[in-house]
């Protein structure tokens, strides 16, 4: 562009913006969405409107632009495009449009007229954060964009403002955001103070170049962990987790629980597997302990999920409980760090999780998004969250119950059923590589039997218990939703062929060379001095 | 004719799941009730078909090629290319009498739901659906897809039970789930265990259970790295997940309690059928593919048949309830069928196939002989009962002949199998029965096994008369003398399964003319190594 040439320091040309058309849009939402209240008394089912136009344009720009020519680093490297970046950012789209469907089931009869536009943008800011989230191995840019995903994050939680709960559960988002997030930004400038670049994958080489662990080093990695963790919400950073699913409304938990944690493990997931192949897979003591640290956290979380679950009287509690169990299930994946020592021959784990993640994160979202509806639509109808508010479910709402009960054995992992095909898929991963993944696989084995039972209480409930209350059929889109997702679980099942070709085919992460990447605004050189506390960019 | 020929199991296999759809479109109590009559019926017309295409000729090895070997009738499509699973359905003598067991059975509980009043569509919908899981597992030829039918036979059964059940429903039903499951899940890592190890030796892996079996395939994987220390692990995993379901005795609590609470015709489902897909995986996969480890640790596998056997029988006769006793016969005799597999015999294990017949069919007319007395007293203790055989003769005559064929008296079914698995067990000890001849058993070990066994039999004969006498002799009570005898709809179940009952006592090549080509074929395949 013409542009460039003027003198200014950097303007991005066209090609470099063609990956991030949606992102755009989304941006260009958020505007209309604030804007259109000045137009329109209605503004609440308005701006629903826009929102869904918007997340589905995106997803459409996504759809025309492809994957094929946009991979690589753009921005000076502040952002990238990747295949499993791409994969996300579709799913996250058709999971935010059906959010914003929800929401005419679950607030919009509630929400006093006003309300709507400041919804919105919260709404779709966060899934900006969200797709940025996955985009990104500049540290800076990564922890603006976790921020982004973060702080609308928190409105929405308390966004019921006459619900005591809701302001609690705000409230305590909000602090172990914060305490988490600033740990994270200690613990990256510590990184980069001690190498002195904010570039991932130039930052893993040193890293792993490094022989003497210092402690600094290690601290910096743990913030870093547990940032990512707390949106993980893995166990120990998971107490926000069932309260705030408590306090929030339904629409919002069911956004959360899936799009918070997929944008998380993802990130996750691109972190540690540039560090990885930095290592190329060898069982270093870095990445060793990096694999069994995740592991552990994996394993930790789904059981502690699933026994906690246990004792759940409220649906959104218990299946907040259910998405720390599956969050733990999905570390399991990123665990792949090392060859195992009787991996089979050409097997990559950096491919292996990346497919295994996303295969499970595609089928995760409906079961969730399904649940969440039934939830939603019976909440609706009888004004209450506990689970007792299914009973005699089976008689006064059969299809409602009937597809409850194909979300909470999908949820299980039973076949006939797409929640099968996912667990599957992770443990064929684990398996390939063998060794200590052997472990893991026996955890998420034992954690399937503990889970039935909570689940199937749920069933219990519905079928096993009558009620007096009366029946009812549910609220329309609501019920679109629900037995949409119920349909779509029983066909990812029989076109399981599909599913595997369709996530293989964007499993590959993209990995900039070490050192060759190109110089950002943060990484002109590598700083002399170990430790410096200010990025350059911001000096 | 050639179309119905190639897709006759398929057909069969999804006739009951259309059924239910169909039953779901019904309106009115009849309209349902026939729509799953006439499907049934329809099933087990189809499945007498099998006759006429059945090749009652071949001699072939178990597992050479799809189309010579003793599996018939294969339709196989790919399904899910990624992982080399294929839909892939077969028969071979090891299924075809379970088939038929299983459509038959089906059709006579059926009329024995006839009246079952709380939500009776939902009841046929998940009864044909059942029906469709329990034909699929014993007619897939494909690891994957065997899985996948033995557990989408749990769902409608856990419905079934904790929606029309006794009492203590909701206990039992999430018990059986639970148990199933622990099963199921040590099956899921054998099955994608081996899948692994399958890819070192045919690209791209398979899931195939003929091929798995094949002893090319099988020495070839005894080449590979860690196979051979792996094994004993995936066979006792499997065999785990098949104990549960049969139930073999430290895994068996989860039956009383289903039996118990399930309603008449589930109960005959239960014992007659789904304790069979158990058995069924031990002979088709547990043992086909894990040939060393089954013969390394017989004598663990021979154990727990014995203790079922015994076990069984104790707790039999301990019982006050009339419907737990049956359910812990039933322990003790599929204890029968666990032993005869581990002693690794000819005779052995086609007694375990006989068994396997002759208790579906003894079973599930003992549990509709408890049902239908339970309708007319409303209890089950036997202590109460006595003198039914006044009030009630022709239902006592029928009752007679299933607790006689239960007991193992000569002339009916239940004689032929315990005494074949007992002669295979004495057979084991010659020197050049498999187990001797690689040397993993000792004469002493065979013995004691099969004459502990032995007692099994005795015990039997004694809670069974024992019953026999509290609740159909003795002097006439009160409270029982206006019950009206068995009904036209009761004794079509109990004619057809007392007819079945002595025809197979009186002519056991009834269930070995289909046996005993492919228990040969097995045998071969134990026998390369």
């Amino acid at each position: 562009m013409t542009l460039a040439s003027i003198g200014l320091p950097y303007i991005p040309g066209w090609n470099e913006l063609r990956p991030f058309w949606a992102e755009l849009i989304l941006v260009a939402s958020i505007v209309s969405v604030l804007v259109a209240p000045f137009f329109s008394r209605k503004s609440n089912t308005l701006c629903a409107l826009i929102a869904l136009s918007g997340l589905l344009l995106a997803l459409l720009s996504l759809l025309l632009i492809g994957c094929e020519h946009t991979t690589g680093t753009f921005f000076r490297s502040l952002l990238l495009s990747d295949p499993v970046a791409y994969f996300w950012k579709i799913l996250l789209l058709i999971f935010a449009s059906c959010i914003v469907l929800l929401w005419f089931v679950t607030a919009s009869p509630s929400l006093h007229e006003g309300d709507g536009p400041e919804f919105f943008t919260l709404l779709l800011g966060a899934t900006l954060g969200m797709c940025l989230m996955v985009s990104t191995t500049h540290l800076l840019m990564l922890v603006m964009a976790i921020e982004m995903a973060s702080l609308p994050s928190y409105v929405l939680a308390g966004f019921r403002k006459t619900h005591r709960v809701g302001a609690e559960a705000s409230l305590k988002y909000v602090l172990f955001g914060a305490v988490t997030s600033s740990i994270m930004i200690f613990g990256v400038s510590l990184l980069y103070g001690l190498f002195g670049t904010l570039q991932w994958p130039d930052l893993a080489a040193k890293l792993l170049a490094t022989t003497s662990g210092s402690a600094l080093l290690v601290v910096g990695l743990s913030g870093l962990i547990v940032g990512i963790g707390f949106k993980i919400s893995a166990v120990p950073f998971h107490f926000w987790c069932p309260d705030v699913f408590e306090g929030a409304s339904i629409e919002v938990s069911a956004f959360l629980s899936v799009a918070s944690k997929g944008a998380a493990l993802l990130l996750l997931l691109r972190l540690t597997q540039t560090l990885a192949q930095a290592g190329s897979f060898a069982d270093s003591s870095t990445l060793g302990t990096l694999a069994v640290l995740i592991g552990l956290l994996g394993a930790i979380s789904a059981t502690v999920g699933n026994t906690a679950a246990f004792f759940q009287q409220n649906i959104k509690r218990l299946l907040a409980y259910s998405s720390i169990a599956h969050a733990g299930y999905m570390l399991c994946a990123v665990s792949l760090l090392i060859r195992g020592n009787r991996a089979e021959a050409g097997f990559d784990p950096s491919a292996a999780a990346a497919q295994a993640l996303l295969l499970y994160l595609a089928v995760y979202l409906f079961m969730n998004l399904g649940a969440f509806s039934v939830a939603g639509v019976v909440w609706r109808e009888t004004g209450s969250e506990d689970i007792s508010a299914f009973a005699g479910l089976g008689k006064r709402s059969p299809v409602l119950a009937l597809c409850m009960a194909v979300f909470m054995f999908s949820l299980v992992g039973l076949p006939p059923l797409a929640g099968f095909t996912a667990k599957v898929n992770i443990l064929w991963a684990l398996i390939q590589n063998g060794s200590y993944w052997w472990i893991l696989v026996g955890v998420i084995g034992l954690n399937t039997i503990i889970s039935l039972y909570f689940y199937a209480r749920v069933v219990k409930v519905m079928y096993l218990e009558d009620s007096e209350a009366p029946e009812f059929v549910g609220q329309p889109i609501g019920l679109a939703l629900s037995v949409g997702s119920a349909v779509l679980l029983l066909v990812l099942f029989l076109g399981w062929n599909g599913l595997t070709n369709l996530t293989s085919g964007y499993d590959k992460l993209y990995m900039a060379p070490a050192g060759n990447a190109v110089p950002g605004m943060a990484d002109v050189t590598p700083h002399p001095a170990s430790v410096v506390l200010l990025p350059d960019a911001v000096r | 004719m050639d179309f119905l020929k190639a897709n006759l199991l398929t057909i069969l296999i999804f006739m009951p799941t259309f059924g239910m759809l169909c039953v779901l479109l019904a309106k009115g109590r009849d309209a349902i009730r026939w729509t799953a009559l006439s499907f049934t019926i329809l099933t087990f017309l189809l499945s007498l078909l099998l006759f006429v295409t059945f090749d009652w000729n071949t001699k072939g090895v178990y597992g050479y090629s799809t189309s010579g070997g003793v599996v018939q009738m294969v339709q196989e499509t790919s399904w899910i290319p990624a992982f080399n699973i294929k839909y892939k359905v077969g028969m071979d003598g090891l299924s075809f009498p379970l088939v038929i067991l299983t459509t038959f059975i089906c059709l006579l509980s059926c009329i024995a739901s006839w009246n079952i009043e709380k939500q009776l569509k939902g009841y046929m919908a998940l009864f044909l659906f059942l029906e469709t899981g329990i034909l699929g597992v014993f007619l897939s030829l494909d690891f994957f897809l065997f899985y996948v039918f033995f557990e989408v036979s749990l769902l409608p059964m856990y419905f079934l039970i904790g929606i029309w059940g006794g009492p203590r429903k909701e206990y039992a039903a999430i018990k059986f789930f639970l148990y199933t499951l622990v099963g199921s899940i040590g099956l899921l890592i054998v099955l994608i265990g081996t899948y692994l190890f399958s890819r070192s030796v045919i690209p791209g892996g398979t899931f195939d259970l003929v091929t798995l079996a094949s002893p090319e395939v099988q020495a070839k994987l005894a080449g590979v790295g860690n196979w051979l220390k792996v094994v004993p692990i995936f066979f006792s995993l499997a065999m785990v997940g098949f104990l549960i379901k049969v139930p073999a005795v430290p895994f068996h609590t989860w039956l009383p309690d289903a039996h118990v609470e399930a309603p008449t015709p589930i109960s005959m489902i239960l014992a007659a059928i789904l304790l069979k897909m158990g058995g069924y995986g031990i002979f088709r996969i547990a043992y086909p593919l894990f040939p060393e480890a089954a013969r390394s640790l017989w004598f663990i596998v021979g154990i727990v048949g014995v203790v079922s056997i015994i076990y069984g029988a104790l707790c039999a006769m301990s019982q006050t309830d009339f419907k737990k006793l049956v359910a812990y016969s039933s322990v003790s005799h599929m204890g029968f069928v666990v032993l005869g597999a581990a002693v690794m015999t000819d005779a052995g294990v086609s007694g375990a196939l006989f068994i396997m017949i002759s208790h579906g069919i003894i079973s599930a007319m003992m549990f509709f002989v408890v049902g239908v007395v339970y309708e007319r007293a409303h209890h089950r203790e036997l202590s109460r009962f006595g003198g039914i055989a006044t009030t009630m003769p022709v239902y006592t005559g029928f009752s007679i002949v299933a607790c006689f064929g239960n007991l193992g008296l000569p002339g009916l079914c239940g004689f032929v199998g315990e005494v074949m698995v007992l002669l295979g067990a004495f057979q084991a000890a010659k020197p050049d029965g498999i187990l001797r001849h690689f040397g993993y058993a000792t004469r002493g070990q065979i013995y004691s096994l099969a004459i502990l066994a032995c007692t099994g039999v005795v015990l039997t004969a004694g809670y069974m008369l024992w019953c026999v006498q509290r609740v159909y002799f003795g002097p006439e009570k009160a409270e029982y003398k206006n019950f009206p005898d068995a009904d036209a709809r009761e004794l079509t179940v109990l004619t057809s399964l007392a007819i079945m009952a002595i025809f197979l006592g009186v002519i056991p090549m009834g269930v070995f003319l289909f046996t005993n080509t492919t228990v040969a074929a097995m045998f071969s395949l134990f026998q390369v190594r």
